[in-house]
């Protein structure tokens, strides 16, 4: 066991939501560890990485798993980290690495509508949340700002105040849409982490249309800004720190954690408090991978919920032919979408969704379409500039409501590091594919509206992933059914804290991160509130989570 | 087929081109593959083994010019990863050449004969248009911004990575 | 109402018809005078970054240290609220402080000297009434012995400076003359432009043939059709002053870039015709160095499409030009440097930026980007923090090659002195040198002459 690092913060993950709350601890004047699984990355290697990779639709390309860290990877083939148990496939993606997974997102900064957190109460499904949409209001706009968010105030969530920027120019393709939807579908520009003028001294977006897998300009809000701004605060980020087991003292509360280095050398690490951002996914892991005699079933798992109520967000889609050249590709992947299919009494009945609208070249599908009909001569290049004119794609995003079945546990098989694997155990309810199916009337309309032909829906009972990894480390009120409080504690450990979009007791409609993000700003002001001393407010944790 | 058949059959499209090119082709072509080819490749193909390339390249793109840099690159990195490869684009050509078969019918064709060419126009076109050699595990990259699929929207798009333009150039109608 | 009473009101009437006429003559006179000091760029200067306008604060190196500027607000204890509009006219005209001290010229009154005495009016009215006061003054100016004498500057401006306001040439027309009087004059295009001796100050006989501005070049701009903007045409360089760029000519970074966002690009278009005019008649400087025009140089090249599928080297130091170029700059400037469609992420050749022999320049927008402080804010990103010195260099060189002047070269040194700030200039140790040198020669002078004399009278007390 070689060289002590300590800190009164120690952050496991150096994800987006991770980074912040470090920053916000850092600023307050705590000291701060961030540990990470992965390595550093640069952005510039990241680009020529795709470039010249041969799958181009492969957007994991340019980002190989470490040995020591691995993520799942499916193309060309499934490297096996991430196990499946079914019933139905659950084929995560995420990135170990400084900065996580959103160095590779299309930047959707959503809030939820307020009914979004007492659909129990409302609707009689799933679970209210320890929290209102009241509450978290502050801290989305506390995010937003942080991030660099553009948008109008049309999109169902309420605000007190602005947007801290308009929103993102209309490209022409989702213009059309707008118009000929309109009154029928209200479409919306999505409110996005993507600088619609010069922002945080970085550049207003120049329309690169590859924002997964990368945005080559800094237009974007990645990961990576957040983990600078931890850093600029005075955070130390420690990376390739594969964490693997966190340590408990006689009383319960959390001593170190141990990681283990490439070389598979041991480290431990001592703190004060310890926040928990590794993903909805690596999180639960690690919290399993810990049990001892003490916690048989795993760290902050009294309940038995730890890994369970996993959901994401499952898509279905419509592709077709517009009548117009629409030339999809041109401006920022993910523009607008449908935002008033998410909230209404039918909730009781099926799950709601959001409509999204992809602006992503079509070029390199309409390709591969091409090759695979085996349309060869002069047609070739026919084809091509009208398919890809024209061809447009709708989808839904689609809540999945918790259900305990529905987990992560860990594999009998371990990974290079000798780790137990995550398994995934997952279905998708009768509540979704409801919906699945009422949304196909919503495509068909669409496409209708929109001159319509050669309309090929996704594949009926087959359900594309969307990486909104929720639910595993579900907050609530009561230990014996949830595993973190209102504020993001560990009802078990009083200095262990999750900071991830795993604590999100329910899925919504809207991409997690930015939730995720606000949640873990209002966990770090209530672990060392600003403007008070960090002696004073760290030992009153415990005062502070009962007022 | 005759030098002078391939100046008659040019001259009918309309377009001269240029003659040495078709001199080099004269003896791979017969008068059907000629007018499937628009005329004009980029430059003098070396020799034959290429050349059948090229003219077989024309024929499945449907393409007027092909960059004679990108022909050679991705002829080595074809040859590289099939076997056999500058008999079997000859044995394809031949075909073509022999049966007049129309280059949309010709995978239909071919996967029906159950032949064992059925694998190389995919091969070559996924070449040219996608800029990739090979699949699965051994797949390689060879071009992407002059692959054929991003030329022919160069007009209008830019391949993803490279930006479009200064911030709110994409409002406007494409073209 | 009696009469004393009635005269009263008629005096008030007249009082306030009279202030409300000034108030209106007042209102355009601000205006123009806020016009002029925008023309003259006084905020560029006379604002610290962050800081009220014109407060000062702002330190400007020279090769003699460091001149901070002063608070020209209306503050009457800290800026020139205390000035009279002759003080104002003669620190603004004749570098002369109200408390008789000289300026320094890195205040460019040498080509304020230029500016009429009407428009001085105007701008001492927007200085005195349109101006925010400030009331705190900034550090003052301490240069190193022996140029912290200001009084030498009186010699100086005996030898340099030509105090009289511009006169029109009446052989040219309105435009033209229009143009030279702002050239000239408010908007100092000379302080950069042209060329200094080795006491500092401008050449007047290579009028606008190129200058320095601290690790910036500011390019020959005469009418030379190679080294100049010769072969531009007016509605060009009216699209330079008033956008930033000429599609196919050059784009503005640094100090212009400056200029050009805080002062140029608000001018009417009738001024920068007239500025444009001008320029196209500035007697031509050639640098026979410059075989062509230096924005014509170079096409569009692709030197990545053999790279593709080739893996990166782990060694960033090892990457070729192309190499960086594709991982860095393509994204923008595109593959084969043609820039995007609309020209706003401008192509990289038949630009003046890989055109120039003196590569300084384009070691400097690789470094810094350019930044504008407005909405715009980074219009390109800089590498300072990516790019070691022989990366910078590398892709420099690159990008001459395919899309410059091929004999432009870059090094490594190169870049680090221009990282660093400049090569550190000479003139302090020089200038004491000269001292010491003249203080010995004096000495001896004194010495020889004594002695003389005392011969004399030695030998005149023998007769």
């Amino acid at each position: 066991m070689s060289g002590q690092l300590s800190a009164d913060v120690v952050v496991i993950g150096s994800g987006i939501i991770g980074a912040l709350a470090a920053r916000r601890l850092a600023q307050q004047g705590a000291s701060v560890l961030i540990l990470e699984a992965g390595p550093r990355l640069e952005r510039a290697r990241v680009v020529a990485a795709f470039r010249n990779s041969p799958i181009k639709g492969n957007w994991m390309a340019p980002y190989p798993p470490s040995p020591w860290a691995p993520h799942p990877i499916y193309v060309p083939q499934d490297n096996g980290y991430l196990k499946q148990s079914g019933p139905y496939p659950y084929p995560a993606e995420y990135i170990r690495a400084v900065g996580g997974t959103t160095w590779h997102w299309a930047a959707q900064a959503w809030r939820l509508v307020p009914n979004d957190v007492r659909i129990k109460s409302l609707y009689g499904v799933g679970v209210d949340w320890p929290l209102s949409y009241e509450e978290l209001d502050p801290w989305y706009q506390e995010a937003e700002e942080l991030l660099g968010v553009a948008g109008a105030d049309n999109t169902g969530s309420p605000r007190q105040h602005p947007f801290p920027m308009e929103p993102v120019a209309e490209p022409w393709s989702m213009r059309r849409f707008r118009e000929r939807l309109a009154p029928a579908y209200p479409v919306v520009a999505n409110t996005v982490a993507r600088n619609s003028r010069g922002y945080d001294s970085r550049p207003a977006c120049v329309g690169n249309n590859s924002c997964q897998p990368i945005c080559p300009v800094n237009a974007q809000y990645l990961g990576i800004n957040a983990v600078e701004a931890a850093e600029a605060a005075g955070a130390k980020v420690v990376p390739n720190a594969v964490v693997y087991r966190i340590e408990h003292d006689t009383k319960g509360r959390i001593a170190a954690v141990r990681y283990y280095a490439p070389d598979k050398s041991e480290h431990r690490v001592t703190g004060t408090t310890f926040i928990l951002a590794a993903n909805g996914i690596e999180s639960p892991k690690l919290l399993l991978l810990s049990a001892s005699d003490t916690y048989p079933n795993g760290l902050a798992n009294s309940s038995g919920m730890v890994g369970r109520h996993l959901m994401d967000h499952p898509s279905t889609s419509l592709t077709f032919y517009a009548d117009e050249e629409l030339w999809l590709g041109r401006g920022p992947q993910s523009p607008s979408s449908i935002n008033t299919l998410r909230d209404g009494a039918f909730r009781s009945q099926h799950a709601p969704y959001r409509l999204d609208f992809t602006n992503i070249s079509q070029v390199l599908n309409v390709t591969n379409d091409l090759i695979k009909e085996g349309v060869y001569g002069a047609e070739f290049e026919k084809q091509l500039r009208w398919r890809a004119a024209r061809q447009v794609n709708v989808k839904n995003v689609l809540e999945v409501l918790p259900n305990p079945d529905n987990r992560i546990t860990l594999s009998a098989e371990k990974d290079a590091m000798g780790i137990p694997k995550p398994e995934a155990h997952y279905a998708i309810d009768d509540y979704t594919r409801r919906a699945a199916e009422a949304s196909k009337t919503d495509f068909a309309r669409i496409a209708e509206l929109m001159g319509g032909t050669g309309l090929r829906y996704s594949a009926d009972g087959q359900f594309a992933n969307n990486q909104h990894i929720t639910g595993t480390m579900s907050m609530g009120n009561d230990p014996k059914t949830s595993v973190v409080d209102g504020f993001g504690r560990t009802h078990d450990h009083e200095n262990l804290f999750v900071c991830s979009t795993g604590v999100m007791p329910t899925a919504a409609t809207m991409n997690s991160t930015l939730t995720g993000v606000a949640l873990a700003l209002r966990t770090a002001e209530h672990i060392l509130p600003a403007k008070n001393t960090h002696a004073g407010a760290m030992h009153s944790g415990h005062e502070a989570s009962l007022a | 087929m005759a030098l002078d058949e391939l100046d008659r059959v040019a001259a009918n499209r309309g377009d001269p081109g240029d003659p040495s090119r078709r001199r080099l082709l004269a003896g791979l072509l017969t008068a059907y593959t000629a007018s499937l080819i628009p005329w004009a490749l980029a430059q003098p193909a070396p020799h034959a083994d290429r050349g059948a390339f090229t003219a077989l390249s024309a024929i499945l793109v449907g393409r007027q010019t092909l960059d004679a840099a990108q022909a050679t690159r991705l002829y080595d990195a074809l040859a590289a990863a099939h076997p056999n490869f500058p008999a079997d684009v000859q044995a394809l050509l031949t075909l073509i050449n022999e049966r007049h078969v129309d280059p949309l019918q010709l995978q239909g064709v071919l996967d029906n004969e159950h032949s064992p060419l059925a694998s190389l126009p995919r091969a070559i076109v996924g070449a040219w248009a996608l800029g990739v050699i090979g699949s699965g595990e051994g797949a390689r990259c060879v071009a992407y911004e002059t692959a054929l699929n991003a030329v022919i929207v160069a007009d209008v798009l830019k391949p993803p990575t490279y930006a479009y333009g200064a911030y709110g150039s994409w409002t406007r109608k494409p073209i | 109402m009696n009469a004393s009473a009635r005269c009263l009101l008629l005096l008030g009437l007249i009082v306030t018809a009279s202030v409300h006429a000034a108030d209106s003559t007042d209102a355009a006179l601000l205006q123009r005078g806020q016009y002029l000091a925008t023309a003259g760029d006084c905020v560029a200067c006379h604002t610290a970054p962050g800081g009220k306008p014109y407060a000062g604060g702002l330190t400007v190196p020279t090769p003699i240290g460091n001149i901070i500027a002063t608070n020209i607000t209306p503050s009457t204890t800290a800026g020139i609220g205390h000035y009279t509009e002759k003080q104002f006219s003669d620190a603004l005209r004749k570098g002369i402080r109200a408390d008789g001290q000289r300026l320094y010229p890195a205040m460019p009154y040498t080509s304020y000297a230029q500016v009429t005495d009407d428009d001085v009016h105007a701008l001492y009215a927007y200085f005195m009434h349109g101006v925010v006061p400030v009331d705190n003054r900034p550090a003052p100016t301490r240069l190193p012995f022996p140029f912290n004498i200001r009084l030498s500057m009186a010699g100086w401006n005996l030898l340099f400076l030509d105090s009289k306001p511009f006169t029109p040439d009446p052989a040219k027309g309105v435009a033209w003359n229009r143009g030279a009087y702002l050239v000239r004059g408010l908007a100092h295009c000379s302080t950069c432009h042209t060329p200094r001796n080795l006491l500092m100050a401008e050449q007047s006989s290579r009028e606008l043939a190129g200058g320095a501005v601290g690790t910036w070049l500011a390019p020959n701009i005469t009418s030379d059709a190679n080294s100049g903007v010769g072969g531009w045409s007016e509605q060009q360089l009216v699209d330079y002053l008033r956008l930033g760029h000429a599609t196919g000519k050059a784009q503005t970074a640094g100090p212009m870039a400056e200029a050009v966002e805080h002062s140029l690009q608000h001018l009417e278009p009738a001024d920068l015709q007239a500025i444009a005019t001008y320029l196209k008649t500035v007697p031509a400087h050639h640098d026979p160095a410059d075989t062509r025009a230096v924005d014509s140089w170079g096409a569009a090249f692709d030197g990545i499409a053999d790279q593709r599928g080739t893996a990166l080297p782990d060694d960033a130091e090892q990457w070729s030009g192309a190499q960086l170029y594709d991982a860095h700059c393509a994204s923008c400037h595109q593959v084969s440097g043609e820039g995007s469609f609309d020209g706003g992420l401008p192509p990289l050749f038949h630009n003046t930026a890989t055109g120039r022999t003196d590569t300084g320049n384009l070691v400097m927008v690789i470094l810094e980007g350019i930044r504008w402080t407005d909405a715009t804010g980074v219009h390109m990103p800089g590498f300072a923090h990516a790019l070691s010195d022989h990366q910078v260099a590398n892709l420099g060189n690159y990008l001459t090659l395919r899309y410059g002047n091929p004999a432009a070269r870059i090094t490594a040194t190169q870049v680090a002195n221009l990282r660093s700030g400049g090569a550190p200039s000479h003139l302090v140790a020089l200038a004491r040198l000269a001292m010491v040198v003249v203080v010995v020669v004096l000495i001896l002078a004194i010495i020889v002459l004594w002695r003389r004399r005392r011969r004399r009278r030695t030998s005149s007390g023998q007769a």
